[in-house]
């Protein structure tokens, strides 16, 4: 398989012309910097409430819009006339995956920029928040491909937002209940991991960014899996 | 000539429900090719496993010589589309629309104003999808699925929406495809539009293919041996197109009472409905 920048892009300008034109979507980018504002104005400054917002970032904007944009493309049968096209799995899903991408870490920044968070180890946590965009912005492309319209993902993907973002507040349960330990194992216990180090590396941070890594090239893999299935009816 | 399209005892299941069985028929390059047949006949699982967007259940199914199972991107690059499955991006204007498809089949964007010259909306292309009427946006519709001049074009009902002024500037494009080489394939429940267009026709019935020839072999198969005469008096005379009604035919010309000859010939409509004894529509 193939993949060629040129239809990547062409997919993804539109997207992003269109997304102006989208009230369905478009909200969904003022909550996580809201919430940081208003975090920053109650004295509010743990790492903790950082990274909720920033899963709150992950999950609202990359996962959920990405999941729409998905959705709206198979609703309105445009994924069907794209997926004919000469443009391959890669240059569509590319494409699409895009904008969220870029959306998703505009509104980190912008969170980041009201919650003041100024990491000592800037470079591997801004490793470890791409690989997590890329997972959870591939979440919403499942989410996307398994419904059949905007409505249906905009219910699919609630319980979904609702555990990743649930996720981090069960850590302090893992001692009660062991089997509650796998969330050691999840991407944002793993990012949170890097971001608790103030003197992490990429070589003390291995074990994290290669789990972040895994989790998206999985992640990936059945996106793949999915989208040569919706390829025959 | 080189076949474009060949179907070999295809059939086709949902389950247990049979969709297409034993339907054979080649198309040949550069010709228009019509598959008449009610709603529910199979005419769009056909198109649909014609374009790789279906497997067949059995049967042998070629595209440009190759099985449609094996279709990769360069034999859908020569392809052009257009069914009641295809979508617009609403939200953008109609040049936005065109623009990606120049961008994923590399045209150039001087191609937009070509295909909407033929589509008879050169200047509208400012104009937001979601705006437009029924009948235009088929049209762009249209102009997509020719816009990177594909050698083979499927049509599904491409003039239903549309007023007889666009109709027939649709069939003035397809028709300039047709001199260029395009192969055409087209389902339409129009007996007018296939007897215009059509080099071949394939009635389809629940599945299966009941006849397939050209509009005027088929309408001669199915022609009455006779011919009738309107005379000045406005009466109706049905004489025989042999000898036996050549009697009958001098003496009303040498009366001079013949107004009209009519050749009793069936339309495609009637052969339909003789064969299957199902109305199109």
């Amino acid at each position: 398989m193939t993949f060629s920048w040129k239809r990547s892009y062409a997919i993804a300008r539109k997207d992003f012309k269109d997304i102006s034109k989208n009230l369905y979507v478009s909200p969904m980018f003022i909550f996580p910097p809201l919430l940081a504002a208003l975090y920053s104005r109650m004295g509010l400054d743990s790492l903790f409430g950082t990274y909720f917002v920033f899963i709150m970032a992950f999950t609202m904007v990359g996962t959920f819009m990405q999941s729409a944009l998905i959705a709206e493309e198979k609703e309105k049968h445009t994924l069907r006339v794209l997926m004919l096209s000469p443009a391959s799995a890669f240059d569509i899903v590319g494409g699409k995956s895009l904008l969220s991408i870029v959306m998703t870490t505009v509104i980190i920044i912008v969170s980041a920029f009201f919650l003041e968070y100024h990491p000592a180890n800037l470079s591997v946590v801004s490793l470890g928040i791409l690989l997590s965009i890329i997972l959870y912005v591939g979440l919403g492309t499942i989410m996307g491909l398994l419904t059949k319209s905007v409505v249906e993902a905009s219910i699919g993907i609630m319980p979904v937002m609702l555990l990743f973002m649930g996720l981090p507040f069960l850590t302090s349960f893992t001692e009660k209940y062991p089997f509650l330990s796998i969330i050691e194992f999840m991407p944002h216990n793993l990012l949170l991991s890097i971001a608790e180090n103030s003197e992490a590396t990429f070589v003390n941070s291995i074990g994290e960014l290669v789990g972040l890594l895994l989790w998206s090239v999985v992640i990936h893999i059945v996106v793949f899996m999915l989208y040569k299935k919706r390829l025959k009816d | 000539m080189e076949q474009i399209i060949e179907v070999s005892s295809l059939e086709k299941t949902f389950g247990n429900q049979p969709a297409l069985i034993d339907v054979s028929f080649n198309v040949r390059k550069g010709e228009i090719f019509g598959f008449l047949g009610p709603s529910g006949s199979g005419k769009t699982t056909t198109i649909k496993i014609l374009t790789g967007q279906l497997s067949a259940t059995a049967g042998q199914v070629n595209v440009f010589g190759v099985s449609t199972e094996k279709m990769k991107k360069e034999h859908h690059r020569k392809i052009g589309i257009l069914s009641d499955n295809s979508g617009l991006y609403g939200r953008l204007t109609i040049e936005e629309n065109l623009k990606l498809f120049c961008d994923l089949y590399d045209e150039p964007v001087e191609r937009i104003d070509e295909v909407l010259d033929m589509v008879n909306l050169k200047g509208e292309k400012k104009k937001i999808v979601s705006k437009l009427s029924k009948g235009m946006t088929q049209r762009i519709l249209l102009a997509r699925a020719f816009l990177h001049q594909p050698e083979l074009l499927f049509l599904d009902e491409p003039t239903s929406a549309l007023d007889p002024v666009n109709t027939k500037h649709i069939y003035n494009g397809l028709e300039k495809l047709r001199a260029e080489g395009t192969t055409i394939f087209l389902t339409t429940h129009d007996m007018h539009e296939a007897e215009v267009l059509c080099d071949h026709i394939a009635f389809l019935n629940e599945g299966r293919i009941q006849l397939l020839d050209t509009p005027r072999a088929l309408r001669q198969k199915f022609s009455e041996p006779t011919l009738t005469v309107e005379t000045t008096d406005g009466k109706k005379v049905v004489v025989s197109k042999g000898p036996d009604g050549a009697e009958t035919m001098k003496e009303l010309m040498l009366q001079n009472r013949v107004a009209s000859v009519y050749s009793n010939e069936p339309t495609l409509g009637d052969i339909f409905i003789n064969v299957t004894g199902r109305k199109l529509a």
